[in-house]
């Protein structure tokens, strides 16, 4: 072998990565441009938001957003992952669908039909899927979307990644022994207090139970975690079912809301956001993701 | 006949430009949107008052603008007015927004055309002219992160905000992280001006080297900004004659009797028209349906991008110039909204909830947006979506036209019509993952 000159030598010590997008809404890339940090250490070779590149080359890490939606996306995607040496599934649309398992109810899907008239136009799959419903996934970084944060530890040393627990212990809101609300208030609401927990003032807030790490923002801000980070560690490996019993005790514990009311805000299937909860982090019929390979 | 394909990139979304060729002459241009996720489908049967969380998901880029349209789509139908403290931080909200997009549209997505390389990550060391050296990655994504932080300064999420509630806001902004914030945008003006400045003369030398971008015609314009200066946080739409006379002037609930909204076969994104008319919407539209910006940077660039251009002015190009008049614009506005308290007053009026159908409207970066909810027992029954691309639609496809006539000869394409093809798109700044919905 002839030896490689040094400047060959340095530009390979820079990892490659690219960025495939599937059927979402391009927050994750956007905050993946926000976490810029990785311009000075990465060499990104794909991504069609910001660069004109058409087909993935060889790289060391993949990252995939967006759920697989069309024959083009299941195309795209089986061909990007053999050049990855490392493939990490980003978003919740990758990960479970996300919003857009909504579309996956059946009296909607019959309305999707009515596409088939159209012409010369990729193929909508009978439902959207998330990706590791055809490859394997190496890792998975959840959240709608991932903060900058959290996306540059995927790309630098996910394994070494301390978050907390969950999002309820990077929130700070002062939780209150004698504030027990008897019912739930509305979903989203104006005049909230800035410093008490926000269960305790009845929102159907669900960051004790929902994965840290992205500190908080929403329910800093005011707003109940709709907990699109999916289950925290204690709860990844179990199904769905252990995750809302978790949820209902903090609320038997925290608030006097009856049961009823409590199950019915919980499990109704048109609660769209908690799908996110629902997300099937413990599949179908599939194995669970292990704690292991979420960051 | 022969179809040229062309795959796009540095856009939002996916889409592709389809150019038939017969004997050497063009016969038809296509813009294909590609891709469908379906919200107007699927958010049907959900609870009315999550809209404002969901639709966001909608687009990443546009999220904003999703969130404050659905707020006050919901406040419509429920017969709510929010309090001026409400208003003023959505309108901040609609900023931050504004100047995310402008930057990104700009430095992002067509900055790189201007020196022929194929992302902003190559333009720090390899720019054509050697006296034109800049850090433009590292200064453009930290112009364009300032947007970022006011969208979570007053929106609270960094990419879909949640902000905005029914009847106001779910809180006021304290003035401490105001401080920090009006710091940090201040420090940002002048390098998004010498950044635009670059950009300006780069795009005069490119000018000069290729002439037109590919259609110079007067169309119909279609805004919802004031006429005197610039809103975001808008209630009625006007279109503007391609004689540059006010020719309509309507509210969302209208928008079916005065606009043509018609579905396509070949792309997953519909279009409109105006009386058969091809419209224009997005920054060049209020630059010329605007009298003056109000601000005194971005004025300044106005006012000479009329000396240089005329008033109204039609080639597709001031497209890209008009979006970084607005970036300054922007930063200008929101130092300004910043120095006014933006706590200590109501945040929110109450209200009960109540079935019916309601329509709200916010000027996005890329034109006017319009929801319409029909609400029954408290979820909705039917939800649409006008998004402000599909008003571009035709005005697209025929500059495209334009361009593929002017690089398809009889017995040969020339290859600049890859690169004219990428020019005429970004120049509109679509927005597929909105657009198709």
């Amino acid at each position: 072998m002839t030896e490689e000159r040094p400047s060959t030598h340095a530009s390979a010590q820079i990892p490659r990565f690219a960025v495939l997008q599937l059927s979402g809404c391009a927050g994750c890339e956007v905050s993946l441009l926000n976490a810029h940090e990785w311009v000075d250490r990465f060499e990104l070779t794909y991504m069609p938001l910001v660069s004109s590149a058409y087909a993935v080359p060889e790289v060391d890490i993949l990252l995939i957003s967006g759920g697989v939606r069309t024959d083009e996306d299941l195309f795209h995607l089986k061909h990007a992952v053999k050049k990855a040496k490392r493939v990490v599934a980003v978003g919740t649309c990758a990960i479970s669908g996300g919003v857009a398992n909504l579309g996956n109810r059946d009296e909607v899907r019959q309305l999707f039909l009515h596409q088939e008239e159209r012409l010369h136009v990729p193929r909508l799959l009978p439902k959207s899927r998330p990706v590791d419903d055809f490859v394997p996934i190496d890792l998975y970084l959840p959240g709608c979307p991932p903060t900058p944060e959290l996306f540059m530890a995927a790309l630098l040393d996910p394994k070494n990644y301390q978050a907390s627990l969950t999002v309820c212990q990077e929130c700070g809101r002062k939780k209150l022994k004698d504030m027990k609300p008897d019912h739930l208030v509305g979903f989203q609401k104006g005049n909230v207090d800035p410093e008490i927990c926000l269960v305790n003032q009845g929102y159907l807030c669900i960051g004790t139970s929902t994965r840290g790490g992205c500190r908080a923002p929403c329910t800093r801000a005011g707003h109940p975690c709709v907990g699109c980070r999916g289950p925290s560690n204690a709860l990844i490996e179990k199904d769905s079912k252990a995750w809302l019993e978790t949820i209902q005790k903090v609320f038997h514990t925290m608030t006097n809301v009856p049961d009823d009311e409590l199950r019915e805000a919980l499990l109704s299937p048109q609660l769209a956001l908690f799908l996110f909860q629902f997300s099937d982090y413990a599949g179908e019929d599939k194995a669970p993701r292990s704690k292991d390979k979420v960051l | 006949m022969t179809t040229l394909t062309f795959p796009l990139s540095r856009i939002e979304g996916h889409a592709q430009v389809e150019i038939d060729i017969q004997r050497g002459k063009v016969v038809s241009t296509r813009f294909k949107a590609t891709e469908l996720r379906g919200f107007n489908v699927f958010v049907q049967g959900v609870p009315a008052e999550q809209m404002p969380v969901i639709v966001p998901r909608i687009c990443g880029v546009c999220s904003t603008a999703h969130h404050v349209t659905a707020v006050k789509t919901l406040e419509d139908a429920y017969g709510v007015t929010p309090p001026p403290l409400a208003s003023r931080i959505r309108s901040l909200l609609l900023l931050g927004q504004l100047l995310q997009n402008q930057a990104t549209s700009l430095f992002i997505f067509t900055m790189p055309d201007r020196v022929d390389v194929d992302s902003v990550f190559e333009m720090d060391e390899d720019v054509i002219d050697p006296t034109m050296r800049f850090e433009i990655s590292r200064h453009a994504l930290k112009v364009r992160e300032l947007g970022t932080d006011l969208i979570t300064l007053a929106g609270g999420q960094f990419i879909h905000p949640v902000r905005a509630v029914v009847g106001g806001v779910n809180a006021g902004i304290p003035a401490e992280r105001v401080q920090t914030m009006l710091q940090r945008l201040e420090e940002g003006l002048p390098l998004a001006c010498d950044l635009f400045d670059a950009y300006w003369e780069l795009t005069n030398r490119m000018k000069d080297r290729i002439g037109s971008w590919g259609d110079d015609q007067p169309a119909y314009y279609i805004t919802s900004t004031d006429r005197v200066r610039p809103d975001f946080n808008t209630h009625e739409i006007r279109v503007m004659a391609p004689s540059g006379e006010c020719c309509e002037i309507f509210s969302p609930r209208e928008f079916k009797d005065v606009l043509e909204l018609k579905e396509r076969e070949y792309s997953y994104a519909a279009e409109t028209s105006y009386k058969g008319g091809v419209i224009r919407a997005n920054s060049l539209a209020r630059a010329n349906m605007t009298a003056h910006m109000g601000t005194k940077v971005a004025n300044g660039y106005l006012h000479r991008l009329r000396i240089e251009y005329g008033t109204p002015a039609h080639p597709i190009m001031l497209f890209d110039l008009g979006r970084g008049i607005e970036l300054v614009y922007a930063i200008e506005r929101a130092i300004q909204m910043l120095q006014q308290p933006l706590e200590g007053e109501d945040t929110d009026v109450p209200y009960t909830p109540r079935d019916g159908e309601g329509y709200g409207l916010v000027e996005a970066p890329r034109g006017p947006l319009i929801h319409h909810y029909v609400i029954e027992r408290g979820k909705i029954a039917s939800a649409e979506f006008v998004i402000p691309t599909v008003h571009n639609m035709r005005a697209i496809e025929r500059a495209l036209k334009v361009a593929a006539e002017r690089y398809v000869h009889a017995d040969e394409v020339d290859l600049e019509l890859e690169r004219a093809v990428g020019r005429v798109v970004r120049a509109f700044d679509p927005c597929i993952a909105c657009a198709t919905h």
